[in-house]
C-alpha cells in the first residue's frame, strides 16, 4: 500500500514539475522547454544577454567569461561597469575558459535555463545535457537597441520591470533633451569604435538607442551599403580617409573594450596613430561636437547603458 | 606457441598457426595498452568535480553515486576519453597506412591534403546546408577526402605514385585547399565562421555517447582493416615492383588502402575536426619505441595515436582556468617534444652505428 501511495506521488510530483515548463521556439526555431520562473540561469555571453538580464532584476549563477569567484576574467568587468554591482557578490560564478566551456562546472551550478546567443548554436545540443538552452539573436541585422533585452523581459516573465526601467528612461530622457544647445531635431549623430582600425557602429546598443531616442538621426555615410562591407553585427570597418571627412552634429568615438584606459586621452592616443594629424582637420572635433565615450558602459543593449549616454550627453551639453 | 629468434634476428613468439609476432612489439602493445587504461581511469577520476577511484568502481558496480559524479564521469569524461583514442587511433592508423603507400615518411592525410579535402566539402555542406542532419557530415568528409585521392592519382599519374613525387603534389592541394578554408571562414555568417574555426583547431567538447556510438563503427572498422591491409603494406613497403613479384595485384591494392585512409580520416576529421601532423607523428614515436613492420606497425602506431589524443584532452580538461588550449595544439604540445627527442636519439644511434 506504501509503495502505491508513493509511486502515486511520484506521477503527481513528476506530472507537477512538468507543468513548471512549458514548450517556447527559440530564434532559432529550436523547441526548448521552457521553465515558467527561470531561477538558475547561466549566459553564454555576458555583454548582451547577462547584463540585460541583470537589469531586469534576476538573478544569474553562471556566466562564460568569469572565474569561479565570481571576477572577471577580461580586463573589463561589464558587470561593474555598467550596473555598478560586483560578479562576486551576486553569486556568479565561472563555466571554464573563453573557448573550452566545463561541462562539469556547468552542471554543479545547477542551472534550469541556459540562455546562448547564434555563435552558441553548435553547442546547444551538448549543453541541453544539463539544462534546456535557449538560443536568442543578439547580432542578426534585425536586433536595434533594447530589443533584445525587451525580448529577453518578455521571456523571462518580467515585462513589467522593463517597463518600469522604460519609465525611469523616458523622464530622464526628457530632462537631457531639455538641456541640448539646439533641438536635436533633424541633426545628425555618428559613432565609431576604435580597434585596430576605425569602425562604425551599428543600432544595436544602448548609446544609438538614446541618441536616436533624443531625436538626432545616423548620418549618411558616402559609399555605405549592404556590399560596401564585409562585416555585419555591432560595428563594420571604416577607412582612416573616411573618418577624416565624418561631419555629423554629433560624433561618438570610443576605445575598444579590450582596452586598459578607455577615456579620452587614451582614444586620442590611438586616433593619432591611426590618423596622424586628425585633430587638426576633423571639423566636429574643431567646433567642440566630439562626444568621448567608454565602450565597456554604453554599448550593451541596456537601459542602464542608454542611461550612460544621457548621462555623458548631459555633461556635455552643460560645459558648452 | 614457442619463444624463438627470427632469421631476422629478433625473437618472436611463433604460433602453430604460422603466425609470429616479435616479442618486443608484443610488450610494447601491452605496455600501450597499459598507459592507455592507466591514464584513462586516471583522467576518468579527475576533473571539475570532485570524484575518487571509488566513485568509479561504484558507478560501474551500479551503487549510488552523486548525480554530479555520475554525469562527470559517464556523460563527460568517459565519451571524450572513448572518442579522443578511437579519433587518435584512426588518424595515426591512416598515416601509417599512407607512408607505405606513399613510400614516404612524411606522408599523412594532412600533407597529402586528404583532411583538407574532407574539410573544405564538410564546411561546404554547413555552410550551404546548415540544416543538414549531423550523419551526413562524415560522408561529406569522405567525398571531400576521396576526391583528393582522386585528384592525387590523376596528377601524378600511376608510374610516379611512389616516394617525393606525390607529397609535393599533395602539399600543393593542400595548400591550395587551406586558401579556399580560409575564404569560407572569412566569408561565412559569423555565428558559422566561430563554429567552423572552434572545429579546426581539434575538440573533443561535442563528444557525447551519440557521436561516440557512430564512430565506433569506423573504429570497429579499422581493425580488420589493419589485419588486411597490414599484410599488404608488408609486400608494397618493398616498393611496387617487388610487390608485384610477391604477386600483390598493386593495382588494386593501393586505390583499396587508399579508400580505406579516406574512410577513416573523413570519420576522424568530422568528428574531432582535423588533428594536424598526428597522422606523422604518431606512426615515428611507435617506430622509436619499437620497431615494426605490416600488421604490428599499424597497430602499435594506432595504439600511440590513441594514446596521445587521450592526453592531450586530458591536458585540455585539467590545463588553466584560465586559457582554453584546443584538442589539436594540445596534442602538439605533448607529442611535438616526444617527437623531437625520439628523432635526435635516432639520429645519434644512427651516427654510432654508422
Amino acid at each position: 500500500m506504501h509503495k502505491l501511495f508513493l509511486t502515486l506521488a511520484l506521477i503527481v510530483a513528476s506530472g507537477l514539475a512538468h507543468a513548471q515548463s512549458h514548450d517556447v521556439q527559440d530564434d532559432r526555431g529550436r523547441t526548448v522547454p521552457m521553465p515558467d520562473t527561470p531561477e538558475r540561469i547561466v549566459v553564454l555571453q555576458e555583454p548582451l544577454l547577462g547584463i540585460p538580464i541583470l537589469e531586469l532584476g534576476l538573478d544569474i549563477v553562471g556566466s562564460y567569461g568569469r572565474n569561479d569567484d565570481g571576477s572577471s576574467m577580461l580586463r573589463v568587468d561589464f558587470i561593474k561597469t555598467v550596473l555598478g554591482k560586483d560578479g562576486a557578490d551576486l553569486g556568479i560564478s565561472g563555466i571554464g575558459p573563453l573557448g573550452n566551456i566545463d561541462l562539469e562546472k556547468l552542471s554543479a551550478l545547477k542551472p534550469d535555463l541556459i540562455i546562448g546567443g547564434e555563435s552558441d548554436a553548435d553547442k546547444a545540443d551538448i549543453l541541453s545535457s544539463v539544462a534546456p538552452v535557449y538560443l536568442k539573436n543578439i547580432r542578426t541585422p534585425d536586433i536595434t537597441g533594447f530589443s533584445t533585452q525587451q525580448k529577453l523581459a518578455d521571456l523571462l516573465g518580467v515585462s513589467d520591470r522593463f517597463d518600469a526601467l522604460m519609465a525611469d528612461y523616458k523622464s530622464q530622457l526628457d530632462d537631457v533633451r531639455a538641456k541640448l544647445p539646439e533641438a536635436p531635431n533633424g541633426k545628425t549623430y555618428l559613432a565609431v569604435i576604435i580597434y585596430d582600425q576605425i569602425n562604425v557602429v551599428s543600432n544595436m546598443s544602448g548609446v544609438i538607442q538614446a541618441i536616436e531616442d533624443l531625436g538626432y538621426r545616423r548620418a549618411d555615410l558616402q559609399g555605405s551599403g549592404k556590399a560596401s562591407g564585409y562585416g555585419q553585427g555591432f560595428a563594420v570597418p571604416l577607412s582612416s580617409e573616411q573618418f577624416a571627412r565624418l561631419n555629423p552634429d554629433i560624433l561618438i568615438i570610443m576605445n575598444s573594450y579590450v582596452s586598459a584606459d578607455r577615456g579620452p586621452a587614451a582614444i586620442r592616443d590611438r586616433l593619432n596613430a591611426i590618423v596622424p594629424g586628425w585633430d587638426r582637420f576633423l571639423r566636429p572635433h574643431k567646433e567642440g561636437r566630439v562626444l568621448y565615450l567608454d565602450s565597456v558602459a554604453v554599448t550593451t543593449p541596456t537601459v542602464a547603458s542608454a542611461r550612460h549616454t544621457l548621462d555623458a550627453i548631459e555633461a556635455w551639453a552643460t560645459s558648452k | 606457441m614457442r619463444l624463438t629468434t627470427g632469421l631476422h634476428g629478433y625473437v618472436v613468439l611463433r604460433f602453430s598457426g604460422g603466425l609470429e609476432i616479435r616479442l618486443h612489439n608484443l610488450i610494447c602493445a601491452v605496455i600501450l595498452m597499459m598507459v592507455a587504461v592507466v591514464g584513462g581511469v586516471a583522467l576518468l577520476t579527475t576533473g571539475s568535480t570532485d570524484s575518487t577511484f571509488s566513485d568509479l568502481v561504484g558507478l560501474f558496480d551500479g551503487d549510488a553515486v552523486s548525480g554530479d559524479v555520475a554525469f562527470a564521469i559517464a556523460d563527460v569524461r568517459l565519451p571524450r576519453i572513448l572518442m579522443g583514442f578511437m579519433a587518435g587511433w584512426c588518424v595515426a592508423l591512416t598515416g601509417a597506412m599512407l607512408q607505405s603507400l606513399a613510400q614516404n615518411p612524411l606522408a599523412d592525410p594532412g600533407q597529402l591534403g586528404l583532411s583538407q579535402g574532407s574539410l573544405v566539402v564538410i564546411m561546404l555542406v554547413l555552410v550551404l546546408f546548415p540544416g543538414l542532419p549531423l550523419i551526413f557530415t562524415p560522408l561529406a568528409g569522405f567525398a571531400g577526402g576521396l576526391a583528393v585521392a582522386v585528384l592525387l592519382m590523376v596528377l601524378v599519374g600511376r608510374h610516379h605514385s611512389g616516394g617525393l613525387g606525390i607529397l609535393l603534389m599533395g602539399i600543393a592541394v593542400e595548400t591550395t585547399l587551406s586558401s579556399v578554408t580560409s575564404i569560407l571562414i572569412l566569408y561565412a555568417p559569423p555565428e558559422q565562421s566561430h563554429a567552423i574555426s572552434s572545429w579546426l583547431a581539434g575538440s573533443l567538447f561535442h563528444s557525447d555517447w551519440s557521436a561516440v556510438g557512430s564512430f565506433a563503427t569506423w573504429f570497429v572498422i579499422s581493425i580488420p582493416a589493419i589485419l588486411v591491409i597490414g599484410r599488404k603494406l608488408r609486400s608494397l613497403d618493398l616498393g611496387d615492383h617487388m610487390a608485384l613479384a610477391l604477386g600483390e595485384a598493386v593495382h588494386i591494392t593501393k586505390p583499396a588502402i587508399l579508400i580505406v585512409a579516406v574512410l577513416l580520416t573523413a570519420a576522424a576529421t568530422a568528428a574531432v575536426g582535423p588533428l594536424v601532423f598526428l597522422g606523422v607523428m604518431a606512426p615515428h614515436l611507435a617506430g622509436f619505441i619499437s620497431p615494426a613492420k605490416g600488421r604490428a606497425r599499424l597497430f602499435l602506431a594506432a595504439m600511440t595515436g590513441g594514446v596521445l589524443v587521450v592526453a592531450a584532452d586530458g591536458l585540455t580538461r585539467l590545463g588553466s582556468d584560465q586559457v582554453a588550449l584546443p584538442t589539436g595544439l594540445a596534442i602538439m604540445m605533448i607529442g611535438a617534444p616526444i617527437f623531437i627527442i625520439s628523432l635526435r636519439l635516432r639520429t645519434i644511434s644512427q651516427a654510432r652505428t654508422g
